[in-house]
């Protein structure tokens, strides 16, 4: 295989042939369907390329598959509650739950799990990890959109409750969808609300970039690999595209407005619940609750194709073919652990505690514990002084003192040498 | 004998008598006339190239006199370039750095009429010059200025105060840039470095003392007041220009970040889908390039001079602090000696209580400002390990002696004795310095260091309670400090009872009746930071304070009863009830739920008479209702429909009413969903248009020109105004979205034509909008699924005549009426081309013999027109039997009269479109 296929996976909510279906982006030929419950919306991840996750649509548990083995059901994490939204770290180590208003935090390796986070006041809606998966964005239905340091999260201090990095207060109605642009730490967060706005962020500065109006309430909202546009799903089923790099037309340009396609994607018939933009920018993949996916070329605004589902649409995404999801023989490198159910530390006597190392960061005690480049300063300024008050006497006497300590290490060496080609070439008896 | 007795007179010796006045010689001159001198105000000398000033006298002349020995020419001089500047102000800026350089210069004037000359000047100057203008000469000004603050003379020193004053007003970012000479400058000026040898080894902060002039015309204590109100204000400049945020203090908001509100993109999507609006976004973000960096290259308007950190590092700061805190202590030990203390109950002169106060003042100001830059709290133990003794020595044990003067005063004012008349000016004073002293000493204290301060606090604790009970006649000022003292206490003290008390305390306050607006907004201010710090504790660690909750419970009823007569402050209502309602906070829910009702009300409720950015708030906040009974979602519609709302606010509600809804598919956490019959009947009503009361009364209306007539059809057609119709229009649209998103189509048409034939068919009269909204709905809603009640197309027929023939007989005269006739006309014609039967019904009941001999050719017109009409042309086919005989009929009752135009183009359009047709009836031609 030359280049990564791309390929669109969709779920919708009535699930009655298959849960999941992975469809090839430009034929549109059915690769595969997984089996098993209903995804809800935005409860579709996939796990470092081996597994696929699906949050059930109001049940309490996640179903879990090997890519390859399509029609086995792997395990189903339980959970406390009815599960909103699932989202995995791009480099599969962690996986994130929205369980009603707390955030879910397990670890992949040992299948524990490690932080419940509630700083939301309602439901989670939607959950997603920067690229590097050093930081993760959480929109819910009280409005808020947190910003997650997960290093700062996972520090073990259990009388530190873990704050979130940013609290992005500006949406007035609950959140919809959040997108995270390229970029890791530095990345730009898109999230659009029922408020009718999208608003643009910064991770790096926590500052509010941009806020565009619409006419309708927008459910969902991506942008391109460049992010060069933003893609905003109304829930009048309008596609709107808003160019994020946009100069000040010509005024020659204005004579052929036929020319120009417009920014509005139209075909869907009622509200757009998600969005994806292939790597190239070129091709958009839309799901709506009028039970079809569309694929948009981009550049012209027109429908290339329409899937219709059997049901609502509850997600849809563009992501590149892992190895496993099209060669049959392809195993998971790792076993997937049991996911626990409950937080670790608060010990539960029926579990067993397995064989097993657990690394944690260590406490991060403020201002007490001096960095190491003051501690190295420091070593510095203590050795420089030592030196100053030694002066040159104790330095000769040091340095004589290594010098002999070398010619006597020479010296066994030589031993050691001369002792050994002795018996290598004593000749045999 | 009379000759000689003349001679004698002439001859005749004059008598002196003592006591009588000695008469006036006749040959006196004389001498009670006045002299004036001749002014000549004007030069005559006249220099076209420059413009000069009343005398004459150009810039240069005025700027060279300056130099002049005498003090009188200086005066003139600088009188005389205030004249010229405020004549010609151009000059200004052509010269300014002449001007500068030479009135800067007097600054030192050994003649004090030069120096109040120059100030006065300076005064004028100031307000005229720009910071960018001034900054490359302001190190020289300040250079001068310093310079007289310095000077050995004492009128030099007092006058170089009032030069402050003025820079310090223009320009305070340029004056706080030199901070660290002012400061010491203001050191000097009240106090003297003891040089003596004995001092030397001694640490630096006791070598300076208060030095006492016995020369000066001022007493020291009234010299000292002076510098000190110059420092605090210096102070206050400095702590305002470095303070990023300049809120109120102690009550700023928890804000992430509050750079991120000042300057971000906000992007209409109409605009910006119009080419209108162009989005950059910026690496920093925002429509301007960020300049909140650390880094500068130099001081955007510090000169060119190096750059002056003043006390912008903490070591800077700790070195005044230690120069200037002994100095204040004595200062204020001055004002109060300690063995007046006992007696300090009677209350102090004006005097040294402005001398308390500043010196308050600046402690106050320096602590804000080494909060700034301490992040590890550094510099707060530090203060704490220095200070803490000494002020707990000096100033509280005076403390309770201010809690004591106010209460004896208080008791004396019932006595009206004269003597407290002086102290009843002071009284305000008073508290706001008790006040600053709270704030200062309360700063000092934290949380792991309230078992050792509890006695000092307990007093403090106890001083704010009280104040705060009965604080019904405090001032903005006051207030913002007690709020941040009390907010200040609260924080230390995780002590749940004391908080409570302290919040009980300012919930009596705010109980009260007629505070002024900033007053409340203080309050709304104190207590919603307190509900959020609340929020940010986790589940098991929130305690629910009641007041709290009583307080947050009540928001939604002052909303109500507030009505439209305080905008500003429903804003901030609105603005905490969303935020706690988004946060599920159970009380407010249910009092928001209780007072719904009125706050909905379309008549007087909060969300029609508040302006259009509230009721944008209002109408969000419809999502977070925990349920939404019939009556309120009747009100929500008639709201909806009355035009209050405007339209886009409209199609927001019924948006948010859909998300609600079952149908969206949105997972609303509350269990109970609105209800579908609810949801249909507040869709129907809104698309209606008119409440029931309206239409019954609509029905008695007969033979007004807002009603249109015809006879051939027994609906009657009330002709709504523009305004309404257009905004029943837009509603219709977003109506007619959520209906079209509902998924069982047919169903959901079932139900709207039920609920038509219910409502409507009965009724004579109706609007043209209702009428044309029904229209369109019906056409966007029909599909094939759909069947179409035989009860609902008599209505439709009679309707859709009605409205043609008022289209048709529109007159150009009625512009209002004109802008309709595209909507309706569409409408009709679509519904007359999806639903042949209502063509049918329509043509069927053009019974041309019952019509009057006016409407006639209305009627041939409409058939015209309908044949000509492309999408029905094929159902004019079909019914072309229909068609034929209603023209033959036509014809006949014509016969008797003259051809008229519009016959004989009926008779042309139907030969053409139907007879024309091949498979039009052959026998047709027969007719004529």
């Amino acid at each position: 295989m030359a280049a990564p296929m791309e390929v669109a996976v969709c779920t919708d909510s009535t699930a009655q042939l298959w849960t999941c279906v992975v469809w090839e982006l430009h034929s549109g030929a059915n690769l595969l369907t997984y089996r098993g419950g209903q995804a809800g919306p935005r409860g579709l991840a996939l796990l470092n390329g081996e597994y696929l996750l699906a949050a059930q649509l109001g049940k309490n548990y996640i179903s879990v598959w090997e890519l390859q083995r399509k029609d086995q059901l792997q395990q189903k994490i339980m959970c406390p509650g009815p599960v909103t939204c699932v989202t995995t770290a791009p480099n599969g180590l962690y996986v994130l739950a929205g369980i009603a208003e707390n955030i879910y935090l397990w670890e992949v390796c040992t299948g524990n799990l490690l932080v419940i986070l509630s700083r939301h006041y309602q439901d989670v809606s939607c959950l997603k990890f920067t690229g590097d998966s050093s930081h993760f964005i959480s929109g819910s239905k009280d409005c808020l959109v947190l910003a997650w340091s997960l290093c700062s999260v996972l520090q073990v201090d259990p009388s530190r409750i873990p704050a979130p990095r940013h609290v992005w207060s500006h949406h007035t109605l609950p959140v919809t969808d959040v997108h995270c642009g390229f970029g890791g730490p530095l990345a730009r967060v898109a999230t659009s609300s029922l408020d009718q706005t999208v608003k643009l962020w910064e991770i790096s500065s926590g500052e509010l970039l941009l806020s565009v109006l619409f006419d309708v309430a927008v459910m969902a909202v991506t942008m391109d690999l460049a992010e060069h546009h933003m893609f905003c799903g109304g829930s009048d089923g309008s596609i709107f595209q808003v160019n994020l790099c946009a100069r000040p037309a010509q005024r020659e340009q204005s004579f052929q407005p036929e020319q120009e396609p417009g920014k509005v994607f139209r075909g869907h018939r009622n509200q757009v619940t998600c969005l994806s933009v292939s790597t190239d920018g070129s091709v958009l993949l839309s799901g709506s609750h009028d039970e079809t996916v569309r694929l948009w070329d981009v550049q012209s605004k027109q429908c290339v194709r329409t899937v219709t589902l059997k049901g609502p649409v509850t997600n849809a995404a563009i992501v590149l073919a892992p190895v496993s999801m099209l060669s049959s023989d392809a195993r998971p490198s790792l076993p997937l652990p049991r996911f626990n159910k409950h937080l670790l530390g608060a010990e539960h006597g029926d579990e067993p505690r397995r064989g097993g190392l657990t690394l944690r960061l260590g406490l991060h005690q403020q201002g007490s514990e001096p960095s190491y480049l003051g501690r190295l300063e420091q070593m510095q300024a203590v050795m420089c002084s030592t030196l100053e008050k030694g002066g040159q006497d104790q330095l000769r006497v040091r340095v004589s003192e290594l010098e002999d300590e070398v010619r006597n290490l020479r010296k066994i060496n030589r031993d050691l040498f001369d002792f050994s080609t002795h018996i290598i070439t004593r000749p045999g008896k | 004998m009379t000759k000689k007795r003349k001679r004698q007179d002439d001859f005749q010796k004059v008598k002196l008598k003592v006591g009588k006045k000695k008469p006036r010689l006749e040959n006196a001159t004389v001498t009670n006339f006045k002299t004036k001198s001749i002014h000549l105000p004007e030069q005559l000398k006249e220099d076209g190239t420059l413009p000069t000033n009343n005398r004459k006298l150009n810039i240069k002349d005025l700027l060279s006199q300056m130099h002049h020995y005498n003090a009188g020419v200086k005066q003139s001089a600088l009188l005389g370039l205030k004249d010229l500047l405020s004549q010609y102000p151009f000059i200004i800026d052509a010269h300014l750095s002449n001007i500068l350089n030479e009135v800067a210069a007097v600054f030192t004037d050994k003649d004090a009429n030069v120096r109040l000359a120059a100030v006065q000047l300076l005064q004028f100057l100031a307000p005229k010059i720009r910071a960018e203008q001034i900054s490359p000469f302001f190190p020289l000004v300040s250079a001068h200025l310093s310079s007289a603050m310095t000077h050995i003379t004492e009128g030099i020193q007092e006058d170089s105060l009032k030069v402050l004053d003025i820079l310090l007003e223009q320009y305070p970012a340029l004056i706080t840039g030199r901070s660290s000479i002012l400061l010491k400058n203001f050191v000097e000026l009240i106090s003297h470095q003891q040089l003596s040898k004995g001092l030397v080894n001694r640490d630096r902060s006791q070598s300076w003392i208060l030095s006492v002039n016995p020369n000066r015309r001022l007493t020291s204590q009234q010299w000292r007041l002076k510098v000190l109100v110059r420092l605090s204000k210096f102070l206050q400049a400095l702590a305002d220009g470095s303070s990023r945020l300049r809120e109120s203090e102690g009550l700023q908001e928890q804000k992430e970040n509050p750079h991120a509100t000042s300057n971000f993109i906000f992007i209409n999507w109409k605009e910006h889908a119009n080419d209108q609006q162009h989005i950059q976004v910026y690496e920093n973000g925002g429509s301007q390039p960020n300049v909140s960096s650390q880094f500068r290259l130099r001081y955007l308007v510090g000169g060119l001079g190096a750059v002056d950190e003043g006390l912008s590092s903490p070591e800077n700061l700790k070195g005044f602090i230690e120069i200037i805190i002994p100095l204040l202590i004595e200062c204020w030990i001055e004002a109060v000696p300690p063995q007046l203390a006992a007696s300090v109950g009677n209350g102090i002169e004006r005097e040294p209580l402005q001398v308390m106060q500043q010196v308050l003042n600046i402690i106050s100001l320096l602590w804000k400002l080494s909060k700034q830059h301490d992040e590890t709290h550094k510099l707060e133990s530090w203060l704490r390990k220095n200070y803490l003794t000494d002020f707990k020595h000096h100033f509280m044990s005076h403390f309770p002696y201010a809690l004591k003067e106010i209460t004896k005063h208080r008791r004396k004012e019932t006595n009206k004795s004269m003597k407290n008349c002086t102290i009843l000016s002071n009284n305000v004073d008073h508290l706001l310095l008790n006040l600053t002293l709270s704030d200062i000493m309360v700063s000092l204290a934290n949380t792991s260091t309230l078992q050792k301060d509890s006695s000092w606090i307990e007093m403090i604790r106890k001083f704010v309670t009280e104040t705060l009970e009965d604080g019904s006649g405090l001032n903005n000022k006051q207030l913002n400090r007690l709020l941040g003292v009390s907010w200040r206490l609260m924080q230390i003290q995780p002590n749940r009872e004391a908080s409570e008390a302290l919040i009980k305390a300012v919930y009596t306050l705010y109980q009260q009746r007629g505070l002024l607006l900033p007053v409340r907004t203080l309050l709304l201010k104190f207590f919603s930071k307190i509900y959020q710090k609340e929020e940010l504790r986790p589940y098991r660690l929130r305690y629910r304070s009641k007041l709290l909750s009583r307080w947050l419970a009540g928001l939604p009823l002052q909303l109500a009863h507030l009505g439209s007569r305080n905008p500003e402050l429903s804003t901030q209502l609105i603005d905490i009830i969303h935020t706690a309602a988004a946060r599920a906070n159970k009380e407010l829910l249910k009092s928001l739920q209780a007072t719904s009702l009125r706050i909905y009300d379309p008549q007087e409720g909060a969300v029609v008479v508040l302006p259009a950015e509230s009721q944008h708030r209002l109408v969000q906040l419809v999502y977070f209702l925990p349920s939404l009974p019939a009556d309120l979602l009747s009100r929500l519609s008639r709201c909806c429909i009355m035009g209050r709302l405007s339209s886009n606010l409209a199609t927001m509600l019924i948006g948010i009413l859909y998300m609600r809804s079952s149908f969206s598919g949105w997972k609303y956490s509350v269990k109970d969903w609105l209800s579908e019959v609810d949801y249909f009947s507040f869709l129907f009503s809104t698309l209606t248009g008119f409440s029931k009361e309206e239409l019954t009364w609509l029905q008695s209306l007969r033979g007004v020109p807002h009603v249109v007539q015809t006879q051939l059809s027994p609906v009657l057609l009330y002709l709504t105004d523009l305004d309404q119709f257009l905004h029943h229009w837009d509603v219709t649209e977003a109506v007619c979205h959520s209906l079209l998103v509902i998924p069982a189509r047919s169903q959901s048409f079932d139900i709207l034509q039920s609920a038509i034939s219910k409502h409507l068919v009965a009724l004579t009269v109706i609007p043209d909008s209702t009428a044309g909204c029904i229209f369109g709905v019906i056409c966007k809603l029909l599909d094939h699924t759909c069947v179409v009640s035989e009860s609902l197309l008599p209505f439709l027929a009679s309707c859709c005549y009605t409205l043609l023939y008022f289209l048709l007989t529109l007159e150009k005269g009625e512009p209002e009426h004109l802008k309709k006739r595209d909507k309706l006309w569409g409408a009709c014609v679509s519904i007359l081309a999806l639903l042949p039967r209502v063509l049918r019904l329509m043509l069927q009941s053009l019974r041309v013999n019952r019509v009057g001999p006016d409407e006639l050719p209305v009627v041939g017109q409409l058939l015209r027109l309908l044949l000509q009409h492309a999408p029905l042309r094929t159902h004019m086919l079909t019914n072309a039997i229909l068609v034929q005989q209603i023209i033959k009929n036509i014809t006949t009752m014509k016969s008797g009269g003259v051809q008229e135009q519009w016959l004989t183009d009926l008779h042309y359009c139907f030969s053409v479109y139907i007879t024309g047709h091949p498979q039009g009836p052959a026998a047709l031609s027969t007719v004529y």
